[in-house]
């Protein structure tokens, strides 16, 4: 006798679910490889209550929790060398302003060192680059 | 003779693959956008170089390193230094605070100073060492 085997059936693969999980991941990836700041060198900017206009300035310079200072790459810079390259773009004598972007945590120290080293190399004006916080405490 | 075409069947659309790809692309979007916004405290020419001429003398405000704030030698909470601040500018627009912060006070409580003062409507506000951190080979 011969016995009747029930046939497999072959199911479609349902795509929407596979579709999902992929954006899930994706979704995951996103938020896991998301970098905490929005600088280089882990630089989390200094929170203000106040509003201001953001105008990138034509020379930036990093202050980082560190208390060293970076130009475009990841190699701390001398406040000298920093001088050196505002005073030959000639920002001091352009009446341009120089941007700083500092790290929260840094120290006053630095931040009039490097105040300093722009007065003499002829740089007026500083704008420190803040994230805007209205409801931010200075947690004094 | 009449050929009968087949009828078509109506599917039906499935709703939850349709509410499952709307709420994965809000989430997309929610996460993929950036809210911060970024904003910039501006320092006044060091004293002396011309770039703020105040008609009155500066008002001094110290920050020590635990971020309690002195105006003129004299300690004042964060609001009565808004208000000092204020009744300054009312006085004259273009009055110049000069903040001195310790060296050991961190960016923060400098820019917290600096948002108090543009607060009470200063204008001009820079920076200068505190006199204990003088280094005297600057001069």
């Amino acid at each position: 006798m011969k016995i009747d085997r029930p046939r497999r059936k072959f199911k479609t693969i349902d795509l929407l679910p596979l579709i999902n999980v992929v954006f899930l991941l994706i979704l995951f990836v996103l938020i896991a490889g998301r970098p905490t700041t929005d600088h280089p060198n882990e630089i989390e900017v200094a929170l203000s209550t106040q509003e201001a206009a953001y105008i990138a300035a034509p020379f930036s310079v990093r202050l980082g929790a560190d208390d060293k200072f970076y130009l475009a790459g990841n190699a701390p810079k001398s406040l000298s060398e920093i001088a050196a390259q505002v005073a030959q773009t000639g920002i001091g004598a352009q009446g341009l302003a120089v941007e700083l972007i500092a790290d929260r945590r840094a120290h006053a120290a630095a931040l009039m060192d490097f105040r300093q080293a722009m007065a003499k190399a002829g740089v007026g004006e500083i704008r420190i680059k803040t994230e805007f916080a209205p409801e931010q405490g200075h947690g004094n | 003779m009449r050929i009968e075409r087949p009828k078509r069947k109506l599917e039906a659309v499935g709703l939850t693959p349709l509410i499952d790809m709307i709420f994965l692309l809000l989430l997309f979007f929610l996460l993929g956008s950036d809210f911060v916004r970024f904003s910039q405290s501006q320092l006044a020419p060091p004293r002396g170089t011309g770039g703020t001429e105040g008609m009155s003398q500066p008002a001094i405000i110290t920050l020590n390193e635990t971020g309690r704030v002195q105006w003129n030698g004299v300690a004042v909470t964060r609001p009565q230094l808004q208000a000092r601040a204020a009744d300054l500018v009312d006085t004259d627009a273009e009055q110049l605070f000069v903040v001195m912060p310790a060296a050991a006070a961190e960016v923060q409580q400098v820019v917290g100073v600096m948002d108090d003062l543009a607060e009470a409507g200063a204008r001009a506000v820079t920076l200068e060492r505190d006199v204990f951190d003088i280094d005297l080979s600057d001069f």
